[in-house]
């Protein structure tokens, strides 16, 4: 009986894992066919890689786009990782009367869709004279309701007197945030800048909102333009894909290990 | 360095924590914090070291006022509980972090920290990281950490507590062979009153914010002002019996027909509590209570009963501590005997009748 159990659940489990990379395996194997292969249905490896990538190079500015990418992302995580796990850490550490409602009155906030604040954030930036400019793209998420969520909750396993041994050493409370809070963190924070990179990195709304030139455009719009093409080439696009992905994946097998211990939430 | 409390308050809002307490140590000293948990015994500690803001009363550290001074400026260190030591770094940065934050140059560190390590047989875990150490060893490390400081007032709040018992009794050594060394005044938090029994010279005992009383180990063994800190001092705990004054005798309330000599003058009728020590049992003295055991512990050395007054398996309970009671069995019955100059008199407001 227990045997069959364990039997289903393996069943179970393979199956869930087959959904979740069989689109993966797809892109690969897509990526090395013709698109007329891909739309036949043809899932094994083709031979038309080599020129899928030629065309890639050939109708994207792939050295700008990918700068645009790269530059986003990491401005942006890093921006976010800093404002939000400073606000996260004030609001666990420092006691006050009034912490606990500002904070419910922030967590509320995060009901509100994005959809709702697109058009006042637009007019925002487009009054400042910010539309497409990486500014425009990377200020709104800086200070993530999210990450101030997180980081508060992690925070609560920060032991106090770690904190209170470092103003006897003399530091100030800049000083303890930067040399003991932030080493002590590291898992907490890679793990966040995990989920903020690959947020920055596959963002599309705001972007294709605030962006209008080409050049200014980072891979993943322009993954998504090369999609709207009046015939789509489903192998240019699949190639794009890999591209596209590769970064967030390199990240991830990098950072994996504190992620994991920072998704568990310990202080190591 | 001398440190004095005058009036000293600490009040979280309307929560009142300390609440008024005048204490003076004097140089070189080792002075004991002990009371229940929340008391206010670390809330205390802390206020002397700079991390609570003091709330009312004045904190002198060598005839200096330091409720103003930064924690980093009042010429102490601090050895916390959970050790507090610094993950991410080896136990010489741990150790030197403070002095390269002041700014010392490198050698003068490596030095100092060196003969810190050397003190306290650290030498061979100095590129270890704490994760890497034992209880007892990081423990040493926090304590090798403060002492690299060269404070002129050393705090310690509860550093044995997360010590397994046998460790914990070797730690308490090494304490006390420190303080010896050293010479340094010591404020020392504890809520085990067999740690401030053996390293004091002076112990405070502390209730709900309040000093009950100052004084000595064995004056507040042999002469407590109070119920409080008759119970608190000592193991086993002293037994406490009511009684009331009939035809110049203690009768005892719980104990129908069991009279104890009266050793003082009360008035007759008055109602107090007698507190017994566990130790001052003999075979022998003028005093005498009927008893029935119950259990008994057998230490090697010493023998511990716990009985009832009287042949009532429902009597007040009593603990008896003797040094030659290997014969004792439950179930007994047995007579005890001492010297009723030993009993304390206490009044119905828990003090001290002298
Ligand atoms: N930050 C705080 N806010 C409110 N009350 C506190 C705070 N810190 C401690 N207390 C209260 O002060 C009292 C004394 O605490 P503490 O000094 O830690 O006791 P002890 O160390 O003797 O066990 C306790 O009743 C505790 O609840
Ligand atoms: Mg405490």
């Amino acid at each position: 009986m227990n045997r069959l159990i364990s039997l289903l659940a393996q069943a179970g489990l393979w199956l869930a894992a087959f959904i979740s990379v069989f689109p993966f395996l797809w892109m690969i194997t897509g990526a090395t066919n013709t698109a007329n292969d891909i739309t036949g249905g043809r899932f094994l490896p083709g031979t038309n890689l080599l020129p899928n990538i030629a065309k890639f190079f050939e109708l994207v500015d792939a050295g700008q786009v990918f700068f645009n990418s790269f530059f986003v992302a990491i401005t942006g995580t890093a921006l976010t990782l800093i404002v939000s796990s400073l606000a996260g850490y004030g609001f666990e550490i420092f006691a006050s009367k009034t912490r606990d409602r500002v904070f419910a009155g922030l967590l509320l906030l995060l009901s509100v869709p994005f959809a709702a604040m697109m058009i006042p954030l637009f007019v925002m930036f487009s009054s400042a004279g910010l539309i497409n400019s990486y500014i425009a793209m990377i200020a709104p998420g800086i200070a993530s309701i999210f990450m101030i969520f997180y980081f508060r909750q992690n925070t609560k396993s920060f032991p106090h007197e770690l904190r209170d041994a470092a103003k006897l050493d003399g530091l100030k409370e800049w000083q303890i945030f930067w040399f003991i809070y932030i080493p002590v963190m590291r898992s907490t924070y890679a793990a966040a800048m995990i989920i903020l990179f690959m947020t920055n990195w596959n963002a599309y709304l705001w972007p294709l909102i605030v962006l209008q030139t080409n050049d200014m455009k980072t891979i993943t719009l322009t993954v998504a333009s090369l999609a709207t093409a009046y015939t789509p080439d489903y192998g240019l696009i699949m190639i794009a894909n890999v591209l596209a992905t590769l970064p967030t994946i390199l990240v991830f097998f990098l950072l994996q290990r504190r992620f994991v211990e920072g998704m568990l939430g310990g202080v190591k | 360095m001398s440190v004095t409390l005058k009036s000293l308050r600490k009040a979280y809002g309307a929560a009142e924590v300390i609440k008024g307490v005048d204490l003076e140590i004097t140089p070189g000293e080792f002075c004991v914090f002990v009371g229940p948990s929340g008391c206010g015994k670390s809330t205390l500690l802390r206020m002397i070291a700079g991390l609570e803001e003091i709330t009312g009363g004045d904190l002198v550290i060598g005839g200096k006022r330091m409720n103003e001074v930064d924690a980093a400026h009042r010429g102490i260190a601090m050895v916390f509980q959970s050790y507090a030591l610094y993950p991410h770094m080896t136990v010489r940065e741990n150790m030197g972090f403070a002095l390269k934050f002041a700014g010392d140059n490198p050698g003068t560190i490596a030095k100092k920290v060196d003969a810190a390590a050397a003190t306290l047989g650290l030498t061979k875990l100095m590129d270890r990281k704490p994760k890497d150490l034992s209880g007892g060893q990081r423990q040493r490390v926090a304590i090798g950490r403060a002492i690299v400081r060269n404070p002129k007032v050393f705090l310690f709040d509860e550093p044995l507590s997360n010590l397994d018992a046998e460790l914990r009794v070797h730690m308490r050594i090494e304490i006390a062979r420190l303080h010896q060394e050293l010479k340094t005044t010591i404020i020392y938090v504890t809520h085990d009153q067999v740690e401030a029994m053996t390293l004091a010279d002076k112990i405070v005992v502390l209730r709900d914010g309040r000093v009950e009383q100052v004084g000595a180990p064995l004056t507040l063994y042999d002469d407590p002002d109070n119920i409080f800190v008759a119970g608190f001092i000592g193991s086993p705990k002293m037994n406490f019996l009511k009684a009331r004054v009939q035809n110049g005798q203690l009768a005892l309330v719980d104990l129908p027909g069991q009279t104890l000599p009266l050793t003082q003058s009360l008035p007759e009728g008055s109602e107090v509590t007698v507190g017994l020590r566990p130790d001052i049992f003999k075979r022998g003295g003028t005093a005498h209570l009927d008893l029935t055991i119950e259990i008994v512990e057998q230490l090697g050395a010493e023998t511990y009963a716990y009985a009832r007054a009287g042949a009532d398996i429902d009597g007040q309970p009593l603990t008896i501590a003797v040094t030659e009671g290997r014969d004792l069995r439950p179930g007994q019955a047995l007579k005890v005997t001492f010297d009723p100059a030993r009993a304390l008199l206490f009044g119905k407001d828990g003090q001290r009748l002298r």
